[in-house]
């Protein structure tokens, strides 16, 4: 058998969901009578199993708290068979769970998925990378007259949501040990960032979500502000969304072009 | 390359649970080994730990995912990641496991063993001296443990290990745990595996706990180290010499210092193994 014959076989019969045929082991594995090869070669598949199953814990904590161990145990081994992991980090391995609960929906509990998606999101800003953020005087440092042209800069933990379901109400839920109302489709945007190393998250209005992909496309203030103009005080609801962004540390640099 | 220059003293492993305590102190060990993948990312608490702790005493990076063994081709993206990790903290050593853990591009996150024959040495053998010059250093090759064997080996692990290290340069880190857990899964004596392993090409020793399944042992890392490993540690520095340990300590991770504690141990029983003997008055 050549090694490449044994890798397949061995990686085959690890992630195999049905055992394989004993004499397919016995011809590549040695055993004893005591601990035959099979049982050895299973070993290994229960471990890659344990071992992925308590990764995705890892990342989906409040998911798995949710559903019980039983049950994201079951979810997981079948996001699995789907989505091997084909990354060196295992980590990265629970990446496609968000969209395989999107296309498997709980019946019941549809609003999972985006329950999934924010903690994923969660996860990816806790390993961003470090930057600084503008000081409160930044908007008062620009040039007069250039406000309209500048341009924002987002620190690289900053991401915004956006969702069917208002799931940070499933989240507190979740952290308080409450049971849940039933899911309310609805539109709805949350923010993920980071102060420090500290991971948070809130919702936001659509309006602000929608200033916030104009930013992200390199819109300037002026265009950025129009996000709010069917808001009842459009210059106020503006000046509170800039003005929180800059609290929160969510802008890097304010740019004139 | 040979690797007499690494002299670190007693370490333990730099975990997740323990990270504040890393930021409040100085570390109270020699060195820290730091698992190479849970700090590739560009940034975040990790990151900085590691950039803090490595400013204070001597880091050792220490992978899992390598897959050096593997068929598939060399990942560049974790090359490049690694080369980048390497470039920012300026480990004392860098390591990895002679194993396989992908497959047509799968990972599995298991550290597999391979058949160990002429083949797979070839396959090594090329892989390591790409990687070792691509990286411009050294890499430490550590024996892995294992509960399958190969019909198609034809020759013992540590044949294969030493020769690696001879066709490639590569430094060996002993895991003297997987040795003792290997040596019950197969039957062959540690004191065996001791003896095969060239003194000059190992860079430091691994210490760690297991757990007795009855028909095998199992790699659990999860306890203090166990008096049979300790015997053979005391083996190992009569054969050795003063080479750096350092404990892991992977699951069910109790407080630093108990950490700590097992670390000075191993000083402490290198200090008696190694004491010059004493001259019997005449």
């Amino acid at each position: 058998m050549t090694l490449a014959e044994t890798q397949a076989l061995f990686c085959e019969a690890i992630t195999s969901a049905e055992p394989l045929a004993r004499r397919r082991l016995e011809a590549c594995f040695a055993g004893t009578d005591e601990f035959p090869a099979t049982e050895r070669v299973t070993l290994y598949a229960e471990m890659y199993g344990w071992r992925l199953v308590d990764a995705l814990r890892e990342i989906y904590p409040r998911l798995a708290r949710f559903l019980g161990d039983g049950e994201f145990a079951a979810l997981a081994q079948d996001y699995l068979k789907h989505h091997p992991s084909t990354h060196h980090d295992i980590g990265r391995a629970g990446h496609a769970l968000p969209g395989f609960l999107r296309r498997f929906p709980d019946p019941d509990r549809p609003d999972l998925a985006d329950l999934a998606e924010l903690e994923w999101t969660r996860h990816t800003a806790f390993f961003s990378e470090n930057s600084a953020a503008v000081g409160a005087d930044a908007f008062a440092k620009l040039a007069p007259g250039t406000f309209a042209r500048a341009r924002i800069a987002f620190t690289p933990a900053l991401r915004i949501l956006a969702l069917r379901y208002a799931v940070t109400g499933l989240w507190r839920c979740i952290e308080d040990g409450v049971k849940p109302e039933p899911p309310v489709e609805g539109a709805s945007a949350v923010a993920v960032w980071r102060r420090g190393f500290e991971v948070l998250h809130g919702p936001i209005s659509l309006e602000e979500a929608k200033a916030f992909s104009e930013a992200l496309e390199g819109k300037d203030l002026a265009q950025i502000c129009a996000s709010f103009a069917k808001t009842p005080e459009p210059a106020a609801a503006a000046h509170a969304a800039l003005s929180s962004w800059i609290e929160e540390g969510w802008i890097a640099a304010i740019v004139v072009p | 390359m040979d690797t007499s220059h690494l002299q670190l003293g007693h370490g333990v492993g730099l975990r997740t649970v323990h990270f504040s305590r890393y930021l409040a102190e100085r570390p109270p060990v020699d060195w820290v080994e730091a698992v190479t993948e849970n700090f590739m990312a560009r940034g975040g608490r990790p990151l900085a730990v590691l950039e803090k702790v490595r400013g204070e005493v001597p880091v050792v990076l220490h992978g899992v995912s390598l897959s050096i063994g593997s068929v598939d081709p060399l990942s560049e993206a974790y090359l490049a990641d690694l080369a980048e990790l390497v470039r920012r903290i300026e480990p004392a050593a860098v390591s990895d496991h002679l194993c396989f853990g992908s497959h047509r591009g799968h990972y599995v996150h298991d550290l597999l063993p391979l058949p160990y024959n002429e083949e797979a040495l070839a396959h090594v053998t090329s892989r390591l001296l790409h990687v070792q010059e691509r990286m411009g250093r050294q890499l430490f090759l550590e024996n892995p443990s294992s509960y399958v064997s190969f019909k198609d080996s034809t020759m013992s692990e540590w044949e294969f290990l030493a020769e690696l290290s001879r066709r490639t340069g590569c430094g060996i880190l002993l895991d003297l745990n997987n040795i003792y857990v290997s040596a019950r899964n197969f039957g062959f004596h540690p004191a065996t595996y001791l003896a095969g392993i060239p003194v000059e090409r190992v860079g430091y020793f691994h210490l760690a706990g297991h757990s007795d399944r009855g028909k095998y042992l199992l790699d659990t890392h999860d306890g203090a180290v166990p008096a049979p490993v300790w015997d053979l540690y005391r083996q190992a520095l009569r054969r050795f010499g003063a080479v750096p340990t350092l404990v892991e300590w992977d699951d069910r991770i109790p407080p630093l210092e108990e950490v700590v504690a097992e670390s000075r141990r191993a000083a402490a029983i290198e200090a008696e193994e190694l004491r010059p003997a004493r001259r019997l008055a005449s």
